[in-house]
């Protein structure tokens, strides 16, 4: 079974501090959707929410045709896993697995039948009969996950499943969890403060700041095109660097800084590129020349780190600090003149805000 | 080294416990044990003649009873109690905390007299319903088992809160929420998941007041009086009144027993109940 999420003009407060405002998102069935953001973002208060631990100050939450918004979470019917397991621990695996099924009255053979097939999936089966107390951090998040996948709920949601299992492990589960949603065709809602996670193994993304959705797309898109500064800089294009177009010629745009540089730039590449502009890079996106007649803008450089594949120069560009990363073999010095030319496969056009 | 000095530090302790209890208890069962022709039981013959006495085992009996209901309603009030409070506000939780544990302030003695002025025949409660016409003469509470036990309850509650809102507190907020995602309602979560897990916690409390009140010779002295004996006050009676050292070492013994007794099934209990629970 499954069914799509909508999460209507949603807000919410913690005493009178407010912690969402007006946020909006719709889950396709079977859609696997990541809440993605540092801590105090407001994507587990988004969860909690749906999951009914919370109450919206306005708002509606809707699950297929069902209104959740003021329902008791134990009549919500979705399937929760949690950051540390919440497996009970005075009740075997098996008995564990089996809780939800009890809830709904299923006959004992019944349930029990249905939790081993569900353990048997996950690869527990030989451990049925041990207590949580006796199994690893991986072990748990899978009888946590078959707990939540056996009640056959038309949602599924994550609360930072993996944060407290070694790096390791974290792909081999994040792998297995997408296979398990996938198989089920369950929708699914996954909260994680960690962008390669949540990337991995999501259809769309929605990037959170402040209790607000920043930009919510798919990785693929939000890697190579961030709407704002904000996402930008989230997915790793560290320098921000604001221009202004002076000449147009076809598809080729001349830009300047408000100091006077001038850079290049070709919308064949980076797309329509509008008057006035941010052009975001990564370190890896502005090319680091030592030779004067270049074009490109003019820098010095500052502080030198050594990455293995590159080193990483702090820079000054005229008012602004930026970072490159160069794979020039031979180290330049602090204080070094040098020209740094935008490489546009690590670029992204930000409409002004 | 590391080892001496362990037990250096380890040794005032040990011995106040050596020289203070485990040789005067061994003095004490020591003089329990008759000569071995003493009588037909050979030397546990004192023992076979305390259960002789229908008297003395009514005695026992009875002290039983009373610590049995006593810890069984210290343990319902308790609980519900410490539910509520667990879940206040924290600044309302120790409010309620600090005026649950009030009446500790007083001493056993007090509270039990506070008893004698409510429960008399020309008591409060009594006079009240004297005084609606609810009764047509005063109702004889006193120097009943029923009296005893209803101070006690009141006596050890306030243990049992204190115990038991130390251990609700420590359930995980999310094995709750885990429980109710997975279609468990309130009474269900509960009766499965937080009553399982306060085990450890109600065995603490019913062996604290089960041990107390089997043991309690203030309360049973000034409400259950000498007709409603109970062990602690036979005890008085038999070592003080009677001075005989060996039937009073006779009666200390067995309640003695009883006590472990009844701790080692309350664990067997506990361990069936919450398999977490030691």
């Amino acid at each position: 079974m499954t069914l799509p999420l909508t999460i209507d003009a949603i807000t919410a407060h913690y005493g009178t501090t407010k912690v969402l405002e007006d946020l909006s998102l719709s889950l396709a069935e079977g859609e696997l959707v990541s809440l993605l953001g540092a801590s105090g973002c407001g994507k587990t208060t988004t969860l909690r929410l749906v999951a009914g631990f919370l109450q919206p100050t306005s708002g509606r939450i809707t699950l297929g045709s069902k209104d959740l918004t003021r329902l008791p979470a134990h009549q919500r019917d979705i399937g929760l896993v949690f950051q540390n397991y919440a497996l009970f621990p005075h009740l075997t695996v098996r008995e564990n697995v089996a809780f939800g099924l009890k809830q709904r009255k299923v006959a004992t053979a019944e349930r029990l039948k249905r939790a081993d097939a569900m353990l048997d999936r996950v690869g527990l089966a030989h451990l049925a009969d041990r207590l949580p107390a006796a199994l690893s951090g991986g072990q748990k998040q899978r009888v946590a996950l078959a707990r939540a996948l056996v009640i056959e709920p038309p949602l599924l949601m994550f609360d930072e499943p993996l944060s407290n299992l070694d790096a390791k492990l974290r792909v081999d589960m994040r792998v297995e969890i997408r296979q398990l949603q996938r198989a089920n065709g369950t929708t699914a809602l996954y909260v994680t403060h960690d962008q390669e996670e949540a990337f991995s193994i999501s259809d769309r993304v929605a990037i959170m700041h402040q209790g607000r959705i920043m930009q919510l797309d798919t990785p693929e898109v939000l890697y190579q095109r961030p709407a704002n500064a904000f996402v930008a800089n989230f997915v790793g294009f560290e320098n921000l660097i604001p221009l202004t177009v002076s000449a147009r010629n076809g598809a080729l745009v001349t830009a300047q800084t408000a100091e006077g540089a001038v850079l290049e730039l070709s919308q064949d590449q980076l797309g329509p590129i509008p008057d006035r502009f941010t052009l975001a890079t990564r370190p890896d996106g502005l090319v680091v020349t030592t030779d004067p007649a270049a074009s490109g803008l003019p820098a010095t450089l500052g502080l030198r780190t050594y990455l293995g594949r590159a080193y990483q120069y702090q820079a000054k560009a005229g008012g602004l600090s930026v970072v490159a990363n160069s794979a020039l073999s031979q180290p330049l010095d602090a204080g070094a003149a040098v020209r740094l030319t935008p490489n546009p496969e690590q670029c992204a056009i930000l409409q002004p805000e | 080294m590391k080892r001496i000095a362990g037990w250096m530090l380890a040794s005032p302790a040990t011995l106040a416990i050596t020289l203070l209890l485990v040789l005067p208890v061994a003095a004490t069962i020591g003089m329990t044990f008759g000569p071995s022709d003493g009588g037909p039981w050979g030397i546990v013959q004192p023992y076979a003649n305390f259960f002789d006495s229908a008297f003395q085992r009514r005695v026992l009996w009875r002290t039983f009873e009373v610590a049995g209901w006593v810890t069984v309603i210290s343990l319902a009030a308790g609980l519900v109690t410490a539910y509520v409070v667990a879940r206040c506000p924290p600044w309302m939780k120790s409010t309620l905390v600090v005026l649950a544990v009030f009446p500790l302030l007083t001493g056993v003695v007090v509270r039990s007299f506070a008893w004698l002025v409510l429960l008399g025949r020309q008591g409060m409660i009594n006079e009240f319903l004297l005084w609606t016409g609810m009764i047509e003469a005063p109702l004889s509470m006193l120097y009943t088992p029923g009296a005893v036990i209803v101070a006690m309850v009141y006596i050890f509650v306030p243990l049992m809160v204190l115990v038991l809102v130390g251990v609700l507190e420590n359930i995980p907020e999310d094995l709750l929420q885990a429980s109710s995602s997975l279609g468990a309602g309130p009474v269900a979560s509960f009766v499965q998941v937080t009553l399982p897990l306060a085990v450890p916690g109600l065995i603490v409390g019913a062996v604290l007041v089960f041990t107390a009140s089997f043991t309690s010779y203030a309360t049973p002295h000034l409400l259950g009086g000498s007709r409603q004996m109970m062990m602690g006050t036979f005890l008085q009676q038999r070592a003080m009144v009677a001075f005989d050292w060996p039937g009073a070492a006779v009666v200390a013994a067995i309640m003695l027993a009883v006590i472990v007794a009844t701790v080692l099934v309350m664990t067997r209990l506990a361990r069936r109940l919450n398999p977490m629970a030691t």
